[in-house]
């Protein structure tokens, strides 16, 4: 049935509710339980920082998920809101000295700004906004390029503060930014789910079915899909900003580079985009398959590899990872 | 209540709608009437907005000609399609809950219940869309769907088509009752004479994309020109 | 300042007509089946590397590449289709997705077969520079305008005249009809497919003698393709090619009167302006709604 692969927003049985919050609960004591692992095990500080690097992906994956979940668009150019909401947030906190932990969710806010730009693709039917928003991305790497007054232009920019220490913890030490990532994931989660599950999402679904037949009851399909838009777009500026801060160094090709909308979607489409679990996870599985497999293989050109996985999930799994489980659970 | 004014639509070289004008009062149950092609479910997207249209439009004094789709519907224009359009992987009352709160701009539980029980539904309520429903089900949703958005004016497709006399005589007075219960104005597209008699205060013949006709259906049907377009005999 | 605009407007519609090969290709296989190719920049760059091969590798006139060429990217876009084919849910946005991953795949594998350096043509001949009155063009250039035009030519001829071209046109607009009608919309499908990647074949040769390649050139021009198809508005062919030449000029303009590095953003900018302005192209009558 069709109703099981679309992750259904309510159950389709009226389950008890008192039921049902004990498993969910569960479920996320137990994600942080594992995302709080690698701390406890007390993992070395390489791995910690490929796995911060992974759960900045797993926001971004995130971010695209919902646009393709909920808003039904496909983005090849999340680089753009991704690279926004660095350089944003790197000159709010570095030229205008205000604190960090502000110009990070600022840095989303702008992202949303320049997703405004987008809109008048959303009236471009599904496949040529794709192309469209490929060609944004192109356009805010040649502006962070042109801008070198503001950016520091192709040199780049890194006279800008990092994470703060907050309440005695220290958000910059490695252990303190794989928290605070843990954190922004699981907040960003909480709020797609949110989102799913309220009239929005629902009416989003519906018109994921027939267009027509939503708007007719009265619900404006482009607004909706705006909203998912600038959704996407905040929580992949916030990841950019983080991303910025963490690392402390930004040029138009890094903060731009094609692998911050690339990744995302492969990690979506193996995870499955449908859901919720499936980018998140997905992010952390293909960055560390990448960064300790694949380019242990190919040094350069190891995108190849990654280029390989994304065709073969979409032939063969196109729900995901979780998708290909159940399609075997079911046979079996 | 609607007052159409010289609406006229076109695709391409093809007229579809040629300067229809007529105006429905608060309260009328009108029958739209007319052979295969003649406009009428064309002259139904004109007035909720899903083809635009020449002329002018006004519901309730306000001039609608341009607002969107959605807009009409927040207004109060309800609308149900030939072909059910359900909302497929969406249960039957989440179906009514979408339109509801889009539609009406609030969530009411315990109207969705009222409507769902009316239109006989609430054994379906938990079940998707999709597949779950027979045809005559679908149909009914179509209807309940666009009661949940707290229509004044109410556009009916065929709701009754394909049904044999006697449930057609049932699913009738369930519209009356629908009308009386609601506080609806509504036109319907139905080509039964019988019913069309039986149900509406007033007709309107379209044939060839223009008004032939207009009054009430012992009028119309006796006018020598929608009997020939009716048998089709000058246009063959 | 004359001459140099003059030499600008020159050099902007001989490279034009190139775009809009590339550009007829993207938007043959988007026509006939609804299917964007985002791996279309890529193809024509791998005919432009088998006209390096050509030439570096086994000495010969890179034009000798053509029929390698033609074999190549048709035997890759034959793949692609068999994969498209393939999908069955969500039809237009996991082939948006598996294109994507296919561009990916081949512009690593030009990276890893033939490095990142720019390449372009050692022939003195087509380097050379003819004077057509006030203006110059290398030969190469005037070679692939020729080419461009004439294929263009043949390609609306093809259209219009031939009964898959007519099987094209209805299956675009009715794929329900079509095969009542008892055509085949797998079998248009796999010619139009076949077709765009002829043309991404000559495309990519032309590319090749006139300017300069690196593996990074392919996503830039899907890009350059899509805009010109958005300048055009719902294609005719004749549309195409004034879009795809109103983009040569401006780039050209850009670079002369500007700097080389605003070059993609002016297509971006006129792209942006139709997008907001006209959006259903400078050319077309019907909008692109989905």
């Amino acid at each position: 049935m069709a109703s099981l692969d679309s992750a259904p927003a309510v159950p389709l049985k009226a389950a008890p509710a008192k039921a049902r919050v004990p498993v969910g609960a569960l479920i996320g004591l137990g994600l942080l339980v594992l995302a709080a692992l690698p701390v406890l095990l007390g993992a070395s500080n390489y791995m910690l920082g490929l796995l911060i690097s992974a759960l900045i992906l797993s926001g971004v994956a995130l971010a695209w998920a919902l646009l393709g979940n909920l808003g039904g668009m496909v983005s090849f150019g999340h680089a753009a809101f991704f690279g926004v909401g660095a350089y944003a947030s790197a000159l709010l906190a570095g030229k205008l000295g205000l604190p960090v932990l502000l110009t990070v969710p600022l840095g989303g806010v702008v992202a949303v700004v320049s997703s405004l730009a987008m809109l008048p693709a959303l009236r471009l039917s599904g496949a040529y906004f794709a192309l469209a928003i490929l060609a944004y991305a192109q356009i805010f790497r040649i502006l962070a390029t042109e801008a070198s007054w503001l950016t520091g232009g192709g040199a780049g920019y890194q006279r800008y503060p990092g994470l703060p220490t907050v309440f005695g913890f220290d958000l910059a030490s490695r252990t303190g930014s794989y928290l605070l990532l843990v954190a922004c994931v699981a907040l960003c989660a909480l709020a797609y789910h949110a989102v799913r599950r309220s009239h929005v999402g629902l009416a989003l679904r519906a018109i994921a079915d027939s267009e027509d037949a939503t708007r007719v009851v009265g619900v404006n399909s482009t607004f909706l899909k705006c909203l998912m838009l600038m959704l996407s777009a905040f929580i992949t500026g916030v990841f950019g900003a983080l991303n910025a801060h963490i690392i402390g160094f930004l040029e138009p090709d890094y903060a731009f580079s094609g692998i911050w909308s690339l990744m995302p979607i492969i990690a979506a489409i193996f995870g499955g985009y449908r859901t919720i679990a499936g980018p998140i996870g997905g992010a952390v599985i293909i960055y560390l398959f990448d960064q300790i497999v694949a380019k242990g293989l190919i040094a350069v050109g190891h995108q190849i590899i990654l280029g390989f996985v994304l065709v073969g999930m979409v032939l063969a799994a196109p729900n995901g990872l979780l998708g290909l489980v159940r399609k075997r659970a079911r046979h079996a | 209540m609607l007052e159409l004014d010289a609406v006229t639509v076109r695709f391409g070289g093809l007229v579809a709608l040629r300067d229809v004008t007529f105006s429905v009062k608060p309260g009328e149950i009108l029958g739209l009437v007319g052979p295969n092609g003649a406009g009428k479910t064309t002259l139904f997207n004109g007035i909720s907005g899903l083809t635009r249209v020449r002329g002018r439009i006004r519901f309730e004094g306000r001039d609608v000609t341009k607002l969107p789709l959605y807009r009409r519907a927040r207004l109060g224009i309800g609308r149900t399609f030939q072909i059910p359009q359900p909302m497929q992987h969406l249960t039957v009352r989440e179906n009514l809950a979408v339109a509801q709160v889009f539609g009406a701009g609030k969530h009411n539980p315990e109207r969705i219940e009222e409507i769902l029980s009316v239109m006989e539904l609430q054994a379906q309520g938990d079940r998707p869309a999709e597949s779950a429903l027979a045809l005559q089900e679908l149909k009914r949703l179509e209807i309940a769907k666009a009661l949940a958005t707290e229509p004044r004016l109410l556009l009916l497709d065929e709701v009754l088509a394909g049904l044999e006399s006697q449930a057609k005589r049932q699913f009738a007075a369930k519209l009356k009752e629908l009308h009386q219960r609601f506080g609806l104005t509504i036109v319907i597209v139905e080509h039964d004479i019988e019913t069309i008699s039986g149900l509406c205060s007033r007709a309107v013949v379209l044939n060839f994309g223009e008004i032939i006709a207009d009054g009430t259906p012992a009028q119309v049907f006796r006018d020598p020109r929608v009997v020939e377009s009716y048998t089709g005999t000058a246009h063959a | 300042m004359t001459d140099l605009i003059l030499q600008a407007l020159f050099s902007g519609l001989l490279v034009g007509s190139v775009y809009a090969l590339v550009a007829l290709g993207l938007a043959l296989s988007f026509g006939a089946m609804r299917i964007i190719n985002l791996a279309h920049g890529e193809l024509v760059l791998l005919a432009a590397y088998c006209a390096y091969v050509v030439e570096a590798r086994a000495g010969l006139d890179p034009y000798y590449a053509i029929p390698l060429a033609l074999l190549v990217v048709t035997a890759v876009c034959a793949v692609l289709f068999l994969m498209i084919d393939r999908i069955r849910e969500h039809r237009e946005l996991n082939s948006l997705i598996l294109t994507f991953g296919i561009g990916i795949i081949l512009t690593n594998a030009i990276l890893l077969a033939f490095a990142s350096d720019v390449r372009t043509t050692s022939s003195p001949v087509l380097q050379d520079a003819t004077s057509v009155g006030p203006v110059y063009a290398m030969n190469g250039e005037i070679v692939a305008f020729g080419v461009s035009l004439a294929l263009m030519v043949a390609l609306w001829w093809w259209l219009k005249k031939s009964w898959y071209g007519r099987a094209v046109r209805a299956v675009s607009s009715n794929r329900a009809a079509a095969k009542l009608m008892g055509i085949s919309p797998v079998r248009t499908e796999l010619v139009s497919f076949l077709v765009a990647g002829a043309l991404a074949s000559f495309a990519g040769v032309a590319l090749y003698t006139m300017s300069v390649v690196q593996p990074a050139v392919g996503h830039a021009l899907t890009v350059k393709a899509f805009i010109v198809t958005v300048l055009a508005g719902v294609g005719s062919i004749p549309g195409v090619f004034l879009a795809a030449i109103l983009l040569g000029v401006t780039e050209a303009l850009t670079v002369t009167l500007a700097s080389s590095a605003l070059q993609e953003l002016a297509g971006m900018v006129l792209f942006l302006l139709v997008l907001f302005l006209l959006p259903n192209g400078l050319f077309g009558a019907r909008a692109r709604r989905g």
